[in-house]
């Protein structure tokens, strides 16, 4: 290998993605146009919960245009339930057609869908179905849902609400809470957000009869999990549907597994035999694609005076939806609910409630950031409660390298990394010493200022497919690759990882070309086609390049030393002497001996002139799973101003220190950390999806009344890195995709709670807001008054 | 049918996306005689006879701008679906020629959501572009705080 390839890997090399989405020339869904395609809207159900009477058609096929319109009782005839890719261990499935049956149980619920010559044509017909719906008793409160009067959602399969509860747990956390010398509990509310990817999901789909071929263009992260699952629904073998995910405008976990509108599409199509397009709208995205986060968690603490902690319980409450989305809820709370603390005793209970509204699925942290928030807000509690400073109260606890690797409470393993070091870097940046030792006074704004910390551990990657199949997921831990040279010298790498933004098209790019020894420029990346790919996982869980890695690096080798065999027999000498340089093969010792890359991969892939034990191709397939899944982790700091009286408030400084593992392109790194830190500002600070509590429908489902941050609501954020390489991965990677959502809630609550540390205020409910600011102060203000002590404390 | 849809569906230029139609997330950008605006409000009829600008127009051939480059360089795009909508923004901040500052363009780009990037290589790479001076040609790299 020459040093510039090696060079390569930590390299911020210019994207392979970029030039045709900065010409307007990727091919995103809606971009594809086929002859004679028609257009599907889909009716959805404008309740909360109803039951779906009579549904009349007539006036809708008469309109001009028209071709198809499916109703539930055809679904149902033609199609199985939506399948669920990670099943809740233990639960019923609750599995649900593409078209509601008796019931609707959310707003948004397919009940109808409308092939016509265009879109417009489709819902104009919308206009004309009737549909007898009984609105029904619904639910949309986490806990009220599983309150003794609530409505069953589902009275078939459960008598309860509650669709399972599970618990984790290590040594006597019981004891040890009796024991502790303090004890610190609060409840956290976590809000309902969406991903809101710029791309809305969308789908073309084409069927060919005689040839039984179900071509599909979707805008997905899992091509080939989409294929399984639309072979499931639509009872086609797998070998008939072709999966195509070009470019894909953004999926953060919103877009992985099958939805509702993926088999309707499919449904007319074959119909009809003629291409369905159906692209999701604005309105329908808030309603339709899963949404995130929503949860409740009773966090508790016991810990010595000196600040130890000695017992950790978190009884939390994760919000469904109506049915299980076909990926699953979020689960990972559980597994780092402990953070990177050394905390033996400790337990965790997950519990999953049922409520009337649109399936929450996987969205970037996927149960991490939930419960980092209510762990890091309890922490500074404890400390306050100790007098103890919280980046003492967290140095204390924090496990140290020799600790690991660690077994938390809930099983998972901590590979390695030295946690301390990022909680000192962060602090170093804002200054932390020089803040703590200034007086609390209000500047001459009238604002406080205040400093908040924020550590975390972020599970990235599955441990392995034994582990996968003990939680009941029907997906592997693997990824693959197949490599193919041209008679170029170029090199094609086909991968089943759809490019929704990742950076996975340059990376694969740059590891291929590390392991060969050939020009990043000369490999071409094929990705997100099924019929194009190996079998795959796919994109989520911050898991692609730690299995990738391996599959590359293993297909690569293979190519690798097959050329250096047939090189070694054109150059009469040995593989052992040769090496790949950019564009040839060479003599290590006398580097003007050369034959060019075009020679040998054109000799293998005729079978002409290579030796006679060696078979004709240049192409390797590899399979590649970890052995364990690793953690990053790092901490953030946030400073706030707030004004006291009325609760507006600025971030006016944010930084994270955070260690990804080796990163193969740092560009990449610092634009996954940044913008999942901005995501998971808008889900801190601004975004709420509010439902009505007397009608049960979403208050404020389109982008003018959904606050998405733009770039003016983003304060200065700097970055610090450590690089400790995972022992567990491939070239000691750590994955980096969720890593930035997970700690900001909780750094500006706790720097907002340290600047009004005089008031009493105390915050748990997401987002923080200045309206929810200053309600915390009238409420700290009420009590103190109750309390008759208005001299100690407030302005 | 509003003129997003005209470019893409009718003309096949898809480089213009659409994310909202409702004027909010700016996917839709183009420039309409020399004004950045959102073309998800405007009726296709509304194009008549007026200069229109779309992503398409932007690189040469080959050849991409000194924006493109700006981008390309920054990492100021992920999964690339809002990223016509900032470059025909940052086409027209370049033609009203004012000077700005790093948090006036972080105001004036705020009129195109991005849900990957955390904008600030965006910012970086409008402001390259803004001071570049040598009309299409790349800019020297320049790291700065």
């Amino acid at each position: 290998m020459s040093k510039l390839s090696q060079s390569l890997i930590g390299s911020a090399v210019p994207r392979k993605e970029d030039d045709r989405l900065l010409r307007g020339d990727g091919r995103f869904t809606d971009d594809v146009q086929l002859a004679h395609q028609l257009e599907m809207a889909v009716g959805r159900c404008p309740f909360p919960r109803a039951s779906i009477g009579a549904v009349d058609i007539s006036a809708a096929q008469k309109l001009d245009g028209v071709r198809h319109i499916l109703t539930g009782p055809e679904v149902r005839a033609l199609s199985e339930p939506m399948t669920v890719l990670r099943p809740v261990p233990g639960a019923p499935n609750l599995p649900y057609y593409a078209l509601a049956q008796e019931q609707a149980l959310h707003e948004g619920e397919p009940v109808v869908s409308v092939v016509a010559t265009s879109r417009a044509v489709a819902e104009d017909a919308l206009d004309l179905i009737e549909i007898d719906y009984e609105p029904l008793t619904h639910v949309s409160d986490t806990l009220g849902a599983l309150a003794d009067d609530a409505c069953v959602l589902h009275p078939d399969e459960l008598d309860t609400n509650l669709l399972s509860s599970s618990e984790n747990r290590a040594g006597n956390p019981e004891r040890h809470m009796a024991e502790a010398e303090v004890v610190v509990e609060g409840r956290f509310q976590v809000n309902r957000v969406s991903a809101v990817a710029m791309e809305g999901r969308g789908i073309v789909a084409v069927w060919r009869p005689a040839a039984r071929e179900l071509l599909v263009y979707a805008s997905t992260q899992v091509p080939h999990l989409l294929r399984q699952q639309l072979s499931e629904s639509l009872r086609l073998d797998e070998g008939c549907i072709r999966v195509i995910a070009s470019d894909v405008g953004g999926g953060f976990g919103m877009k992985l597994a099958i939805y509702p509108e993926d088999v309707l599409a499919a449904l007319h199509a074959m119909a009809l035999r003629r291409p369905v397009k159906w692209i999701e709208d604005r309105l329908e995205y808030f309603r339709a694609s899963n949404q995130a986060r929503e949860a409740v968690h009773d966090y508790c603490i016991g810990a010595q005076n000196d600040g130890r902690i000695t017992a950790i319980t978190n009884l939390y409450t994760t919000d469904l939806g109506s049915w299980n989305s076909s990926f699953g809820s979020a689960q990972l709370s559980s597994v780092v609910f402990t953070g990177p603390y050394k905390v033996a005793d400790a337990t965790v209970v997950r519990r999953v409630a049922l409520t009337n509204k649109t399936p929450i699925g996987a969205y970037r942290g996927y149960g991490q950031p939930e419960v980092n928030f209510a762990r890091e807000v309890l922490i500074d509690r404890l400390a306050r409660r100790l007098g103890i400073d919280p980046l003492d109260i967290r140095e204390k606890n924090m496990l140290r390298p020799e600790d690991l690797p660690w077994t938390t409470p809930s099983g998972a393993i901590y590979d390695s990394g030295d946690y301390r070091r990022t909680l000192h870097m962060a602090a170093e940046a804002v200054d932390y010493p020089a803040h703590r030792s200034a007086l609390r006074r209000p500047r001459e704004d009238g604002c406080l200022t205040g400093i908040g910390l924020s550590s975390f551990v972020e599970r990235t990657g599955y441990a392995s497919a034994r582990f996968l199949a003990g939680r009941g997921s029907r997906f592997g831990a693997h990824e693959s690759v197949t490599l193919r040279a041209n008679r170029s010298g170029s090199i094609d790498l086909y991968t089943g990882v759809s490019t929704f933004g990742q950076g996975n098209e340059t990376a694969f790019a740059q590891i291929c070309a590390h392991v060969l020894g050939v020009d990043y420029e000369m490999i071409h990346i094929h990705a997100g086609d099924t019929a194009a790919s190996p079998l795959n996982t796919g994109a989520f869980a911050s898991r692609t390049l730690i299995a990738a890695a391996g599959a590359i690096q293993e297909a690569a080798q293979i190519l690798h030393d097959k050329t250096l065999r047939i090189a070694a027999s054109a150059l009469e000498t040995a593989p052992g002497d040769l090496e790949i340089s950019g564009r040839v093969v060479r003599l290590r010792q006398d580097t003007g001996r050369s034959i060019a890359l075009t020679d040998i991969f054109s000799r293998a892939i005729i079978g002409q002139g290579i030796p006679d034990d060696e078979t004709p191709g240049m192409e390797a397939t590899s399979h590649f799973e970890p052995t364990d899944a690793t953690f990053s982790f790092g901490t953030a700091a946030a400073v706030v101003s707030v004004n006291p009286d009325h609760g507006e408030f600025t971030v006016e400084r944010f930084v994270m220190a955070h260690d990804c593992g080796i990163a193969v392109n740092p560009q990449l790194v610092e634009g996954q950390v940044r913008g999942g830190l901005v995501q998971s500002l808008g889900a801190a600070l601004m975004e709420d999806l509010l439902y009505d509590s007397d009608t049960g429908q979403l208050l404020n489902g389109n982008m003018m009344d959904y606050f998405v941050p733009s770039a003016a609501d983003v304060p200065q954020i700097d970055l610090m890195h450590t690089e400790t390489p995972s022992p567990v991965t491939t070239f000691g990677v750590r994955g980096v995709g969720e890593v930035g959502t997970i700690p900001y809630a909780a750094a500006v609550t706790n720097a907002l709670c340290d600047a009004l540390i005089d008031f009493g205020v105390e915050l748990s409910r997401l987002p923080i807001t200045p309206e929810s600011v200053w309600r915390a102060l009238e409420s700290a203000r009420v009590a103190r008054d109750a309390m008759g002590n208005k001299s100690s404390v407030g302005p | 049918m509003h003129a997003a849809d005209f470019l893409r569906h009718r003309l096949g230029l898809t480089g213009t996306h659409v994310g909202c139609e409702q004027g909010v997330c700016g996917m839709c950008t183009i420039i309409l005689d020399g004004a950045a605006i959102k073309s998800c409000l405007l009726l296709a009829v509304q194009l008549d006879g007026a200069a229109v600008q779309t992503v398409e127009s932007l690189a040469k051939y080959d050849q991409l701008n000194s924006l493109q480059e700006a981008f390309k360089r920054r990492h100021a795009l992920q999964c690339g679906f809002c990223t016509p909508g900032f470059l025909m923004l940052a086409t027209s901040l370049k033609e009203d020629g004012r000077k700005l500052s790093r948090q006036e363009i972080r105001e004036e780009v705020s009129g195109v959501l991005c849900r990957c990037t955390g904008y600030e290589s965006i910012i970086l790479a409008v402001e390259d572009y803004l001071n570049d001076d040598s009309d299409g040609v790349t800019a020297p790299l320049e790291i700065e705080e």
